[in-house]
């Protein structure tokens, strides 16, 4: 319960976010993948049932926020999570390098896959101008991303979860 | 864990595949984290409105140490109001322009404020603070004094989400405006847009006027699109490429007209 509540008032404020700033900056790149980040803090350190409905859950809310295809997030979330999830059972730790370095592949990653599922594979070769501002969005997702996961743990010591990957 | 993510992968794959309509059982949680992340961007943008113009009261008054204080409170007090008084003149106008053009078209519709954009670095949408309590309805026809902006693909109570002209999911029926060439204004993934399937041997040319043509069910017709940017004909192919510039600034959208009536029959139109 206490994982919901948290992941709960950090995808809204994320979204939030995520919705409002790039009205006011006008420059989309800019603005953080906060949803990504939080869903490979979840395949990371959370391993079990509840952590993969709350990744679902995560992109389906961002699918009322974003897009016009209903499910295209909520299967990206799950798909980064699961990948998360791959990578902490085969590293020794999961530390913020770590997950900065799956944050960045996963907001490319999560972009193309939804060209490609929304326009077809052939969409996918008309992304080349597209790609300095997914780079950009990418490496900044990726720095925010180690003050998220620290963000999270206080929370999670806070609320007195544990907030370890499984094999530290 | 992992049978249950495959689960849960599956049942996206089908809410994608199936798609979600207005009133199915898994558009509700959709419209209740509209209805939730509205207000938090309403106040998103009115808190940026008041620190733009205390940033600027600021700017105006690092060189002035040496001036009272009560005075330096009261000039940054007097500017704050100016800030918003001229917010508020700025929003009229647009408000007033919008109505002319309700009235000018001859149909109902309702104006709302913009307050937030897609939540996704791919998809071109945007967040209106009206929804059904206002009247709006998915499908209606979104517009600003400029030109076409999109139309409404989801709705809660008190926000709604416009899919804009320019996302590569977009598509509305238009018409070169002087040699009546028509053909699909549809979005790229690359934030472009194009008029797709206008025919090759039509004279399309740089810096015409495009059009919708009334077509679609949801514009009027006679609205203004855009421009021409760029046409191709190099190439095999039975159509032309050409590249639009949209009329409407999308970045800089503030207030918004949503077309409450669907636009009349072209047949109707011909015998008025």
């Amino acid at each position: 319960m206490r994982l919901i509540l948290l992941f709960a008032v950090f995808a809204v404020l994320g979204l939030a976010i995520e919705t409002a700033v790039p009205h006011l900056i006008s420059f989309r790149a800019l603005v953080p993948n906060l949803i990504i980040i939080l869903a490979v803090d979840l395949g990371l350190r959370h391993h079990g049932v509840l952590p993969a409905i709350i990744a679902f859950t995560m992109g389906y809310a961002t699918d009322a926020l974003a897009g016009s295809h209903p499910g295209l997030n909520a299967f990206m979330m799950t798909m980064v999570f699961l990948v998360s999830y791959e990578i902490s059972t085969r590293l020794m730790v999961a530390n913020a390098f770590v997950g900065a370095t799956v944050v960045f592949f996963g907001v490319i990653a999560t972009a193309l896959g939804t060209i490609a599922i929304a326009n077809g594979f052939n969409a996918l070769s008309d992304t080349g101008p597209l790609m300095p501002e997914l780079t950009l969005e990418a490496l900044i997702s990726a720095i925010i991303a180690p003050i998220v996961f620290a963000m999270l743990a206080t929370s999670k010591r806070l609320t007195g979860l544990k907030a370890r990957a499984a094999r530290e | 864990m992992l049978l249950a993510s495959g689960v849960l992968l599956i049942l996206s794959l089908h809410l994608i595949t199936s798609g979600v309509h207005p009133g199915d059982l898994a558009a509700r949680p959709q419209s209740a984290f509209l209805e939730l992340i509205s207000p938090i961007d309403g106040a998103f943008t009115h808190f940026s409105d008041g620190a733009s113009a205390i940033g600027k009261d600021y700017l105006d008054l690092v060189h002035a140490r040496d001036e009272n204080v009560k005075l330096h409170e009261e000039l940054t007090r007097v500017k704050a109001d100016q800030a918003r008084l001229a917010e508020l003149e700025v929003e009229n106008q647009h408000l007033s322009e919008l109505l002319d053009l309700k009235d000018a078209l001859g149909t109902n519709a309702v104006a709302a404020n913009v307050i937030g954009s897609d939540a996704g670095g791919i998809s071109r949408t945007l967040i209106l603070a009206s929804g059904t309590d206002e009247g709006l309805r998915a499908g209606m026809a979104v517009i600003a004094n400029q030109g076409v902006v999109g139309k409404i693909i989801a709705v809660s109570p008190h926000a709604s989400r416009v899919l804009l002209i320019n996302d590569h999911n977009s598509a509305l029926d238009g018409f070169d405006q002087r040699t009546r060439a028509r053909g699909i204004v549809a979005g790229l993934v690359d934030d472009g847009v194009i008029l797709k399937y206008a025919d090759r041997s039509q004279d399309i040319k740089v810096d015409d006027t495009i059009v919708t043509s009334g077509l679609d069910g949801i514009f009027p017709r006679g609205l203004l699109v855009g421009t021409i940017q760029s046409v191709h004909r190099e190439g095999p192919g039975l159509f032309l490429g050409v590249r639009i510039t949209p009329a409407v600034d999308f970045r800089q959208l503030e207030q918004v007209m949503i077309l409450t009536d669907p636009p009349p029959h072209l047949d109707d139109q011909a015998k008025d």
